[in-house]
């Protein structure tokens, strides 16, 4: 029982795509540009011309389900396949999901896409029913990052790093707008 | 802060990704029985699947050491069932410091790559066709000692040349099984003629260091202050831990980067200051720097009085050539005034590192320059101390004594024309290619044993190294993927990857210093072996015969052998070292375990053979930080300065003057940057998904990177009406290749760039084979004067769109 949540301190990345390929491999990902249960997002192209290039807004975000405390996906699923598991996990029951895509097309933060292997919509879990699952406590694409940017733990647990990590350093969630509550948090 | 997020903003957002199938697809694919979008074997030890799910049982954790650059990550396989489904990082090692590369976690692909060399071949076709036989490994070791009749065997060979062992030549790329080859090929069959990837890599930035500072050392950039790095581009080049370190304190977190680089690089989006430096200009921004510092008298005086030789005569050479800041902002693009900046920042820093730099040699002025940075870092004192350059210390492995024989009818190595110190172990790639192509070689070179290298794409000028294989009566090929180097082999024999072999112990040293076994995760796939009993087979099979071949020419053995009986004759054969097969007589394990238990005890043995990581008191000194984090050594044991008063920066190498090199760092009017209107100077690199050919068929890495572009400045495109994935003809005085085009800001308009190690011409390499260009092509080879070392930045090109 835990209530599992993701800090990046995103301006350490380096863009190298590690955590991607862990993620993975760890996690039986096909491959194929677009099966991707996390990716990372060049945010703003660098502009001007060469002589005077305008570089400082580049950044290398971490994109991947965002956990929502309100999950649009949930609600949208004709079929109640989606749930949360007792560790505050977004989840799915695949053998209750019939590709309506209703959660694609509700999630604001396109974390989903369709595993055609299994045939189901799929998303980041934290490594749930693999890592997890088998007792470990880091994530696939945390343990193997160059930067060691991501922090994994439980939001509930005061001591927990992420908790500590959260209480002391100015942080954003993506499009606040949606009032979807999300569990993963960008360090400032 | 507002981020959009997008799929498809992440599939077009890099260059790398934005093209989905770039692939050329070959009809058949005699080396693959199975299919390349997913492993359709019937093998049980073969995946069903590319990726593989972890399950929640029971597993092995293997420790290993990454084989897919020359960095060597420590990881952990996790074996189920027989088969690798994950690899992690391993959190003993201080050198990755627990983590793992997108290469480093693609290693399962190479390991399950379809296309790997499955069992021995021998050629049945011509040269370069991709025609071979499937033979037994007797029948592969056979063909070596006696030829087929499509080429002729090393007995014949030998016979024909009076034993005069030199005719071999030999070549292999890094690695833990690099100098067992060595030793076989070297000193065992006792040929000199051995080239490897240090003349088309790093050469003079070891030279210029070790023979400037005494080492090439370690830059401590977890407690530096202040970082230029040029040419080095750590974000898409990685190498730990600095790649880790650097990145963790850059960006206002207490390590102020000034990156220089021709190219805005993910390493450039890092820094806090970026000076896009003309290409092989770098020395003339060193020198100015060096002028500010003197003539400002901003160095360390008490360190410069204590350690620092030549001085007077440096400070006098600088000052009078007047290599100021105005000189230099000519030169290299980069202002007078930030010059001097950059000069008074470095200088006033605490703890100033400039960078030592690694990869390729890029203009011919490279031993200099780097002999430059080094005086200039000793300038600042800051060398042999804690956030400097550091020399550290290495953990001694008991050394292994070789019984090398001595071949009397051996000639010694000839690829020296045109350099200054020629390097005696590892030779010029290029002027040892070339002198052979031209005829310059005093002897006839007939035969080349390779193995993991692949100078089709590594050394500048593939057509040259085409012609020069075509030449050699035999070529064998020890490899695990059949490169474009590969198809030139008359005998391949399959080595087992790094996963599935146990290696000789390594001793990484430096500030937390240890030693490292790599053990095997699974067994040899298919009919493959390990490179250890590759060596010990085929010298057991050649042994008995070349001995024979030295017993009917060698003078000096007939005298010494003169009237003895066959036992003593025996006798004197093993106790000479003509017994080729003697260095592995035990297996590596057991080899690893006598000699670690000779060094530090049978508690030593145990921990690095479990943990795959030793050092002294690593039980008491390695703690978890965090769940992802740990200590390797606590502060007060980090090896941070060890030198005391040996330490001695050397600015005037007056015995390299008879040599026709200068003694001290100097700019000549022929290093300046220039290219002829309507061309544009190559440049080229890494990236962070790729390690050069050796990864270019690995299907996960390949799907981040489907194929390699040209970058070329927009305005340029837009000028020459080329838009994004038009294909482009790049023409360089050697040759031509193909490319798609990217159109980008983030390069001047008189160069282009690509990344290097695409364009396989390998057949039996269904995702390499075809896809982008080759550099090595295009780029001209041109070798620096000092080491003969390939310079890799100083091609200019034509484009045209076709």
């Amino acid at each position: 029982m835990a209530n599992y949540g993701m800090a990046f301190d995103y301006k350490l990345c380096i863009n190298c795509h590690a955590c991607e390929v862990a993620c993975k491999e760890e996690n039986g990902i096909d491959l194929g540009a677009k099966n991707h249960r996390l990716w990372i997002q060049e945010e703003t192209k660098v502009s001007g011309d060469f002589w005077n290039l305008d570089r400082d807004k580049v950044e290398f975000m971490q994109m991947q389900c965002q956990e929502c405390q309100d999950a649009p996906c949930m609600a949208a699923c004709p079929n109640g396949a989606i749930y949360r598991d007792n560790n505050g996990i977004v989840r799915l029951h695949k053998d209750l999901c019939d590709l309506t895509r209703a959660c694609m097309s509700a999630c604001p933060y396109n974390a989903r896409y369709v595993d055609e292997k299994n045939h189901v919509t799929d998303k980041c879990i934290f490594c749930a029913d693999t890592r997890l699952a088998r007792g470990e406590t880091t994530t696939a694409c945390q343990i193997t990052c160059p930067a060691k940017l991501r922090y994994f733990g439980n939001l509930d647990d005061p001591e927990s790093e992420i908790s500590k990590v959260l209480s002391s350093r100015k942080h954003f969630t993506l499009k606040p707008e949606k009032k979807t509550k999300p569990k993963l948090f960008y360090l400032e | 802060m507002s981020v959009e997020v997008s799929r498809r903003k992440f599939l077009q957002g890099s260059v790398a990704l934005s093209v989905a199938g770039a692939s050329a697809i070959s009809a058949t694919n005699l080396f693959s029985s199975e299919n390349a979008s997913e492993h359709k074997s019937t093998n049980s030890r073969i995946p069903s699947t590319i990726t593989t799910k972890t399950s929640t049982a029971k597993a092995e954790h293997v420790p290993f050491l990454c084989g897919i650059c020359v960095n060597k990550c420590a990881g952990l396989a996790r074996v189920e069932d027989g088969i690798i489904t994950k690899l992690d990082p391993n959190p003993y090692f201080p050198k990755n410091r627990n983590m793992l590369c997108p290469r480093g976690n693609a290693g399962i692909q190479t390991l399950y790559d379809p296309d790997r060399l499955k069992y021995p071949m021998v050629r049945i076709g011509e040269r370069g066709d991709g025609k071979y036989k499937r033979v037994s490994w007797d029948e592969a070791y056979e063909a070596i000692l006696n030829g087929t009749d499509k080429f002729k065997g090393i007995k014949q060979i030998l016979d024909e040349e009076k034993d005069n062992r030199a005719t071999i030549g030999y070549c292999n790329g890094e690695g833990l099984s690099k100098e067992g080859f060595e030793v076989l090929v070297g000193e065992k069959i006792g040929s000199p003629n051995y080239v490897d990837e240090v003349s088309i890599c790093l050469e003079t930035t070891l030279g210029g260091y070790v023979n400037t500072i005494g080492t090439y050392g370690e830059a401590d950039l977890t407690n530096a202050d202040y970082l230029i790095i040029a040419g080095a581009n750590r974000a898409e080049a990685i190498i730990t831990p600095d790649t880790m370190d650097m990145f963790k304190r850059s960006k206002g977190r207490g390590l102020k980067t000034i990156v220089l680089d021709p190219r805005f690089t993910n390493t450039a989006v890092k820094a806090d200051r970026w000076y896009a430096i003309n290409p092989g200009t770098d020395l003339a921004f060193v020198l100015a720097l060096t002028y500010v510092t003197i003539k400002e008298e901003l160095y360390d005086k008490a360190f410069v009085a204590k350690h620092v030789e030549g001085f007077d005569e440096y400070k006098q050479h600088i000052l009078s050539h007047n290599y100021t800041p105005e000189w230099a902002a000519k030169l290299t693009n980069i202002s007078a005034k930030e010059i001097t900046k950059t000069a008074r920042e470095f200088m006033a820093a605490r703890s100033p590192i400039y960078y030592q730099g690694r990869r390729s040699v890029f203009s011919k002025n490279d031993f200099q320059l780097r002999r430059a940075m080094a005086i200039f870092q000793g300038l600042s004192g800051n060398l042999d101390k804690k956030g400097g350059i550091v020399y550290g210390q290495k953990l001694q492995l008991p050394k292994e004594d070789v019984n090398a024989p001595i071949y009397g009818q051996a000639q010694a190595r000839f690829d020296k024309d045109g350099i200054a110190i020629p390097s005696l172990k590892t030779g010029s790639w290029i002027v040892f290619r070339n002198m052979v192509l031209e005829g310059k070689n005093p002897y006839p070179l007939r035969a080349m044993f390779m193995r993991k290298h692949n100078p089709m794409a590594g050394v500048p000028n593939t057509k040259k190294t085409e012609a020069f294989l075509k030449k050699m009566d035999l070529n064998v090929m020890i490899d695990i993927l059949p490169s474009d180097t590969t198809m030139y082999a008359d005998v391949i024999l399959p080595e087992a990857s790094y996963l599935e072999r146990t290696s000789p112990v390594a001793s990484y040293g430096g500030m937390e210093p240890a030693i490292v076994q790599r053990k095997a995760a699974i067994k040899p796939l298919y009919e493959t072996k390990t490179p250890e009993v590759i060596y010990k087979e085929l010298a057991e099979k050649l042994s008995k015969p070349l001995w024979e071949n030295t017993l009917k020419y060698d003078e000096d053995v007939q005298d010494d052998t003169e009237g003895m009986s066959k036992a003593e004759i025996e006798q004197y054969y093993k106790e000479n070292g003509f017994d080729l097969a003697e260095p592995w007589e035990k297996p590596v394990h057991e080899q690893n375990e006598e000699r670690i238990t000779k060094a530090y005890g049978k508690k030593a043995w145990e921990i690095l053979d479990e943990k795959g990581v030793y050092y002294p008191h690593m039980e008491e000194y390695h703690t978890q930080l965090n769940p992802n984090e740990f200590e390797y050594y606590p502060e007060n044991k980090k090896h941070y300065s060890t030198q005391g008063d040996k330490l001695k920066v050397k600015c005037n190498l007056s015995n390299l003057t008879k040599k026709g090199v200068d003694a001290m760092p100097a700019w000549h009017d022929d290093m300046e940057f220039s290219v002829p209107a309507g061309q544009f100077r190559l440049v080229t690199g890494r990236h962070a998904q790729f390690t050069q050919s050796g990864t270019t068929n690995n299907a996960m890495l390949r799907d981040l990177i489907p194929t390699n572009y040209i970058w070329i400045n927009n305005q340029v495109c837009e000028k020459m009406g080329i838009k994004f994935a038009d294909k482009v003809e790049v023409k360089s005085p050697i040759g031509k290749v193909t490319i798609m085009a990217y159109p980008t800001n983030k390069i001047a308009p008189n160069q282009i760039f690509m990344l290097h190690g695409f364009g396989g011409s390998s057949e039996k390499m269904e995702l390499a084979y075809g896809n982008g260009a080759n550099d090595a092509l295009l780029i001209e080879d041109k070798i620096e004067p000092v080491y003969g070392a390939a310079v890799m930045h100083d091609t200019n090109v034509e484009i045209r769109k076709v």
